[in-house]
């Protein structure tokens, strides 16, 4: 069995909404991040990255987000990452401090307003 | 879709869809009589098209076994179509001969089996090395089967073909009287021998009743029976007078008719009728005189005997001699019995004892030798005789009847023949096995129907969906034959394709809807489609125009009512209902087609309330669960219509140890947490100590994974144990430790440090252990 993960892009004016869920571990991890990478044009500002649909993230999948991260900085992008209040990676998200790397925000309403 | 492995998934989901596709596209060009040569170069094409290969070949075996005939291929050198290539080795297995003439680097080849025997090989080259994927072998199996089954169709058409040219040149060449009738009763056919026994014209006679020519006094009575025979479509068996052109009276004939199937669907009577007007008038005679009756039976073109009050033949007439080409003498006593055919004189002279013992009138169709070297059909009978009210003895006439039961045995042959043909299509568009689910007890049954070509279009499927619920699916394509197994193959491709991207079962079923009826061929079907949520045991269920699934719970049987809808195929726009309900914990859940509980004598609640009944008895493993269902219901008759049966069982995960050894690689991550999600979901853990224990374990496993270098079987093992309220793991992998490499994995290690009470790590020149250990519930203190 390979983990079953699903990305779905969306272009709001400056922002690039993706909207992650399923399963991210090692097995689909840097295919994740190439994608990731990928979908944002050059005039494109911000990627806000939704994980409200994920189930499963391990630390591959964080190592993604931080290295994501580093690498839209350096094309003067950013990244926000959008993950409700109640799920329940936040824990492991915030052991990782990924928050150090991309704001976490609590809603896309939130993300897409700052 | 992404992931690599997602991809990798969704690109796999994509190739079978379409390998699926091109098998359903090619069976139902076989069924639609493509030329078998087009059918198999089209099958070479699909074949090097989906696999992506250079180079394909369709292999038949020579009749002497010794070679094999290129039929078809795609990029074969020239002058190997049609050519004749060795066998290597002898007994025909692989490899092939064309692989070093193609300079293929990978091969495979599947066998084209057809009915008592192999036809030959359907074979796949690949100039890059490749490994074939089971899935590409079995889409080459499923060519194979469209090929195999095509073949035999081949064989089949030539006999239909043979066999209706063959009944008319038969028909207008007996002395028989010959029709057909249509499926409302209207005569299609008559023969020869019908126009000229009648003097009717053909125009008269086709399209009008054949009691038009009855005489009138048996004409009610032969309608009457003629309509409750063919009502019930039971054989018709009638004597009546018909009008006789040549006397330019009447005769009596007995009038004889047997329904008639093709593919399966009732098409009409083909029927004789047997001038017995001298027996008639011989048991009319005898009645009057005695005297006058062995006088007249000389005369009389008719086969005629009587016997004593022992049974034994006391008189036969020339009639009787004439057929047989025996003398007088050697016909008395019980001599008679040995003209009859050795298969035969069993079933006659224990019928024929039987009847003597009880004075009654006796029949009996043997087969009897004719002064030609060969037997002949006929039907005998004999009726007792009494003088002043004492019995006397029998007296009896025989009807030569071989045409017609010659043509009766061809007739059955041929529905035979058909019958198997459709239920070998049947059989290879379903699942051979079931797919092994975890956590999932799974059986299927499929019976075909007994009664004549009546193969139906049943199905059953399970499939594991993409959320990790599954799809249990049973239907029945409405109507019978080669075509219902034909569309039966393509809705249950559709309910597969379906089914992994729509969560709702009334959406799937919708869309189903939707694509049958927009397409050129009518067809129904009625369907159970089924979501089952093995952890939690909910189920939601749409049920078009079929009957209801049956739970079996540990406090008994029920059905799940609700979710009901009319037949797919049946209108557009239709509504398509689902309802959910919660299977019991160690609840059994039944699916199955109305061939299992339909029966026109009895209402369906009567045989649902029988189904139940019969689960509540059955055996406890899944298995003997099914058969104890089937042997109950269905008694120990085969089914009028075919059946379906699937039965599933949610696995209870209430173990408190679970331990298990993987392939050391990142796809088997997927594995363990469906494995982890099951086990601690019946610890009673919450959803996030559920997601943190499968992270911290899965984060160990993937250290394993990372240190576990060897030639290529490399393996890991993980332990699970949930005692008094604590958790505890271990993983152990056989490679050497590496401390923090990147920091990723250096995150990995504090994930697993943070989120466990506490760890612990080994190294011995073995390798690698991680034991880990975390307290789920607080209340219940070791």
């Amino acid at each position: 069995m390979s983990s079953p993960a699903e990305l779905v892009l969306d272009r709001r004016g400056g922002h690039v909404v993706a909207r992650l869920s399923g399963e991210v571990d090692m097995s689909n991890a840097s295919y994740v991040r190439e994608q990731l990478l990928a979908s944002m044009p050059n005039d494109a500002l911000v990627l806000v990255l939704d994980i409200s649909g994920c189930r499963y993230l391990d630390s591959a999948a964080i190592e993604v987000l931080f290295d994501a991260s580093r690498r839209l900085a350096r094309r003067r992008q950013e990244l926000r990452l959008v993950m409700p209040p109640n799920s329940p990676l936040r824990r492991v998200i915030e052991l990782t401090e990924v928050h150090t790397a991309a704001p976490v925000y609590e809603s896309l309403d939130a993300a897409l307003t700052e | 879709m992404l992931g690599r492995r997602a991809h990798r998934k969704g690109e796999e989901l994509r190739v079978r869809a379409s390998q699926q596709a091109a098998v359903a596209d090619l069976a139902r060009r076989a069924l639609e009589g493509m030329e078998l040569d087009r059918l198999l170069e089209a099958v070479a094409a699909a074949a090097a098209r989906e696999l992506r290969v250079e180079h394909t070949a369709v292999l038949e075996l020579t009749g002497d076994r010794k070679g094999m005939l290129a039929r078809a291929g795609v990029g074969l050198p020239n002058g190997v179509l049609g050519s004749v290539l060795p066998v290597q080795p002898a007994d025909g297995s692989w490899p092939s001969p064309l692989q070093d003439d193609l300079d293929a680097a990978s091969t495979k080849a599947v066998p084209i089996h057809v009915r008592g025997g192999h036809f030959g090989w359907l074979e796949a080259f690949s100039r890059e090395p490749r490994e074939f994927t089971p899935d590409d072998g079995e889409f080459l199996r499923g060519l194979a089967g469209v090929m195999g089954a095509a073949v035999e169709r081949t064989h089949h058409d030539d006999v239909v073909i043979d066999s209706e040219a063959q009944f008319r040149e038969l028909a207008d060449t007996t002395p028989a009287l010959m029709w057909m009738t249509d499926a409302e009763g209207d005569v299609t056919f008559v023969n020869d021998g019908w126009l000229r026994f009648t003097a009717g014209k053909p125009d008269l006679q086709i399209g009008g009743s054949f009691g038009d020519s009855a005489h009138p006094e048996d004409r009610d009575e032969l309608l009457r029976c003629w309509n409750e025979a063919s009502r019930r479509r039971e054989e018709f068996r009638f004597e009546y007078r018909l009008r006789h052109a040549a006397s330019g009276g009447y005769r009596w004939v007995l009038e004889l008719g047997t329904p008639r199937y093709s593919g399966g669907e009732f098409v009409g009577y083909v029927g004789t009728a047997t001038d017995i007007h001298e027996r008639r008038e011989m048991e009319e005679a005898l009645r009057e005189s005695e005297a006058s009756f062995r006088e007249l039976a000389d005369t009389a073109p008719a086969m005629m005997w009587t016997t004593g009050t022992d049974g034994l033949v006391t008189f036969v007439n020339e009639g009787w001699l004439r057929f047989t080409g025996t003398t007088f003498q050697e016909e008395m006593g019980a001599s008679w019995a040995l003209g009859v055919h050795p298969d035969d004189v069993e079933l006659v002279l224990s019928s024929w004892d039987d009847a003597l013992a009880e004075r009654r009138p006796w029949e009996g169709e043997y087969r009897l030798h004719h002064h030609s070297g060969d037997y002949r059909w006929v039907d005998d009978r004999g009726v007792p005789r009494y003088v002043s009210g004492h019995f006397v003895g029998y007296v009896g006439t025989a009807i030569d009847i071989h045409e017609r039961k010659t043509m009766e045995s061809r007739l059955f042959e041929v529905y035979q023949r058909e019958h198997r043909i459709a239920e070998t299509l049947q059989r290879s568009l379903l699942p051979e096995r079931l797919p092994p689910i975890e956590g999932l007890e799974l059986a299927a049954r499929y019976l075909p129907g007994a009664r004549g070509a009546t193969i139906g279009g049943d199905w059953y499927d399970v499939l594991e969906r993409p959320d990790g619920r599954v799809a249990l699916v049973v239907g029945d394509v409405v109507g019978h034959g080669l075509r219902a197994a034909a569309s039966m193959g393509q809705l249950r491709n559709a309910f597969r394709a379906y089914g992994m991207v729509e969560a709702s079962p009334a959406e799937v079923v919708a869309r189903i809807n939707r694509l049958v009826m927009s397409g050129v061929e009518q067809v129904m079907a009625t369907v159970l489609y089924l979501v089952l949520d093995r952890e939690t045991g909910e189920v939601s269920f749409s049920a078009a125009g079929h009957p209801p699934p049956l739970v079996l719970a540990p406090g008994g049987p029920y059905f799940l009512e609700g979710g009901r809808s009319v037949p797919v195929g049946a209108a557009d726009p239709a509504v398509f209902r689902e309802s959910t309900a919660i299977l019991p914990p160690g609840s059994s859940l039944v699916l199955y087609t109305d061939g299992l509980v339909e029966r026109r004598d009895t209402p369906l609640d009567e045989r649902l309330e029988q189904l139940a009944a019969a689960a509540r008895a059955a055996a406890d493993d899944i298995s003997g669960l099914c058969e104890d269902i089937l042997s109950s219901v269905l008694g120990d008759a085969e089914p009028g219509d075919d059946v379906a049966l699937l039965a599933v069982r949610p696995l209870p995960a209430t173990d408190a140890h679970m331990s298990l050894t993987l392939p050391a690689e990142p796809g088997s991550l997927a594995q363990l947490r469906r494995r982890l999600s099951r086990f601690l979901h019946a610890t009673g853990a919450s959803e996030v100590q559920q997601y943190e224990i499968a992270l911290t374990i899965c984060e160990a496993a993937g250290n394993a994974i990372e240190h576990a270098y060897g030639p290529g079987d490399a393996t890991y093992e993980v332990e699970v144990r949930f005692d008094g309220g604590e958790l505890t793991a271990s993983v152990r992998d056989t490679g050497s430790w590496r401390e923090k490499r990147g920091e990723h994995r250096g995150r990995g290690l504090r994930i697993i440090e943070d989120l466990m009470d506490e760890v612990a790590v080994e190294h011995d020149e073995g390798g690698t252990l991680i034991r880990m250990r975390r307290r789920i519930r607080e209340d219940r203190a070791a």
